[in-house]
């Protein structure tokens, strides 16, 4: 188990080194010039090389990475061109809403997914089943901002129920208000996510149950007497849930970043929203950091998910 | 594989051929947009019109009528992801062959490469690129096919490497035939059905992504694309302000849903074809 821990996370940090390598060198190539944005024209030249040096791009670029990575091993990962903030601030101000989004819609997908699944996986082949399949189909296919704008027009616009975008309503209220503020706020992209995100969980709880359900030892169950509800609930979710907290982990993992659609329609102030805003202003050490961010949470996920399937799945040996 | 039972059972499945008959109307509309609408430019004097018999679709605030910018967007999503797809065969096909052939090494670097572009942030990643290589529609559907090879090498691999244990493989190899021959002819063809069906997913989600980067400002701001429309209409705050042309997104978010639903389910028909058992 030790040993298995250690190897897995040996290549969680090769994973994440390779990750931040390839975007450095790629958001470098990014063609404008970032002192152009960061010096004001009407200050000399002289001013504009200090500003250079601050910045260390007065380096040449090779040199630039291996500072970048030994500053980013130390947790220092530079200063916001835009702001001037450290960048580490700037993504820990964006980091809980980001996963307070997550949070929401990974609870409720689950929540909505795996007894649908189920169920259509009990009745597979009938109305009820092809019905789902389909509307998974239309899940999978969602492209974000016609979903947003539907839930907007229906929710925001026509009933003034929920507000069109933000995390709340500024300035910022105190205590219950201001939790109730959030809350109105989430929801929408929350449903968004959700309704985007449902089909998949739906997907493989269905065809992780139906593969189950075809083995020996279910059978000898049934065999024994005992009706659905007990079969399902000791023998068969267990195994069945695998694929499910497998496609969950990637889920995650691929969201922390994925949701830019979502929250650059909501104008929600997640990372997602970070790493479009910082583009167009070239923020080259904001995006190397959320980029960072990015790397570390699917590796993350992808350790939990082996872990816990490892602990619903006795016959994987993590050891080997 | 039969050909009939393939087109029987194929012909069958209703959501399929609602799929196929979907791809072929966009096709077409695509094709034959100089026929169907006039190229959408400059100004017109009826602005933020309703759908109507005259504007199908409406008009946007510039006075431009929104069916025909449908029709010629259609022209420009076909154009990306066939570009697109075409980049990722190109990639994703090879690289999945040799892997899946070749134990050893180079079967596992290629297979290590694979595995690290699975857990890149694909989409983050196409924003900073889209912006560093400019917005022309080329460049833009390059760089989804750079980021659509991996899914579609793993099937390759995945397939390649079935196939690769049967006995006529291992015949080939012992008659003497060159191993490029084995891989391009003998095992392509039979691994034809998975790579298809994989390849008009690709279709689907290179739509996806072409309408993504365009909405967020990155496409070719000098063709019409569904992303392009909806860029507009967004930042003209016709969703959520009053009065509210909803007929202007409305129509085109409905023709990307459309897009990618049917070839998703074209997709899902051809595998339910190739696998009539497995279908459980």
């Amino acid at each position: 188990m030790l040993k298995y821990m250690i190897r897995r996370g040996l290549k969680g940090l090769l994973t994440i080194f390779v990750s931040i390598t390839i975007t450095f060198f790629i958001i470098r190539l990014m063609p404008a010039d970032p002192v152009s944005l960061l010096v004001d024209p009407k200050m000399g030249p002289e001013v504009q090389e200090a500003m250079m040096k601050q910045f260390g791009l007065d380096k040449p670029l090779i040199e630039q990475y291996f500072i970048f990575i030994k500053e980013a091993m130390a947790g220092n990962l530079g200063v916001s061109f835009k702001t001037r903030q450290p960048v580490v601030e700037v993504i820990m101000q964006r980091l809980p809403w980001t996963m307070l989004l997550l949070t929401i819609t990974v609870a409720f997908s689950l929540l909505i997914g795996i007894p649908l699944g189920m169920l259509a996986a009990k009745k597979r082949n009938l109305f009820f089943d092809k019905l789902i399949s389909t509307l998974v189909v239309v899940g999978i296919s969602m492209f974000i901002p016609f979903l947003s704008f539907g839930l907007l027009y229906i929710f925001a616009y026509m009933l003034k129920l929920f507000p069109t975008g933000g995390a709340y309503t500024p300035p910022p209220g105190e205590g219950f208000a201001y939790y109730l503020d959030v809350a109105r706020h989430v929801a929408l992209p929350a449903l968004t996510l959700v309704i985007s995100n449902v089909g998949t969980i739906i997907l493989y709880t269905r065809n992780g149950m139906v593969d189950v359900l075809k083995e020996d030892y279910i059978r000898t169950a049934y065999s024994k007497g005992w009706n659905d509800k007990y079969v399902i609930r000791t023998h068969a979710l267990k195994n069945a849930l695998i694929p499910t907290i497998t496609v969950t982990g990637l889920m995650i993992g691929t969201m922390v970043g994925g949701a830019v659609m979502t929250e650059t329609v909501y104008a929600w102030p997640g990372i997602g929203r970070l790493i479009y805003d910082s583009v167009s202003a070239l923020d080259y050490p904001v995006l190397q950091g959320a980029f960072l961010v990015l790397a570390i949470a699917v590796v993350i996920m992808n350790i939990l998910t082996d872990l816990a399937v490892a602990w619903l799945d006795p016959r994987i040996k993590l050891g080997g | 594989m039969e050909r009939r039972t393939f087109l029987k059972t194929f012909l069958k499945n209703k959501l399929a051929v609602i799929g196929f008959l979907g791809v072929l109307l966009i096709a077409l509309s695509g094709l034959f947009a100089p026929f169907i609408a006039l190229y959408p430019t400059g100004y017109g004097t009826e602005i933020l019109e309703p759908p109507s018999a005259k504007h199908w679709f409406g008009t946007d605030g510039l006075g431009l009528d929104v069916f025909a910018e449908v029709i010629w967007g259609a022209r420009t999503s076909l154009y990306v992801s066939l570009m697109a797809v075409l980049v990722a065969a190109v990639i994703g096909i090879p690289a999945g062959l040799i892997s899946g052939y070749k134990k050893g090494i180079i079967g596992s670097i290629i297979d290590a490469v694979i595995d690290i572009f699975l857990t890149l942030p694909v989409l983050p990643l196409m924003i900073v690129i889209a912006a560093i290589v400019g917005s022309s529609i080329n460049n833009v559907a390059i760089v989804i096919g750079l980021f659509s090879w991996p899914s579609l090498a793993r099937v390759t691999r995945n397939s390649t490497m079935k196939i690769s244990e049967m006995q006529f493989i291992e015949a080939a190899r012992c008659v003497g035939i060159p191993s490029r021959t084995i891989l391009f002819k003998h095992i392509l063809l039979n691994i034809a059905g998975p790579v298809l069906v994989n390849l008009t997913l690709v279709m689907a989600t290179a739509v996806l992504s072409e309408s993504s980067l365009s909405f967020l400002g990155l496409g070719d701001p000098t063709t019409w694309s569904w992303g392009t429309i909806l860029k507009k209409a967004w930042d003209a705050g016709a969703v959520i302000d009053t009065p509210n042309p909803w007929w202007w997104w409305f129509f085109t978010s409905f023709s990307i849903m459309l897009y990618v639903i049917c070839f998703n389910l074209l997709g899902n028909g051809i595998n339910d074809a190739l696998n009539p058992k497995t279908r459980e």
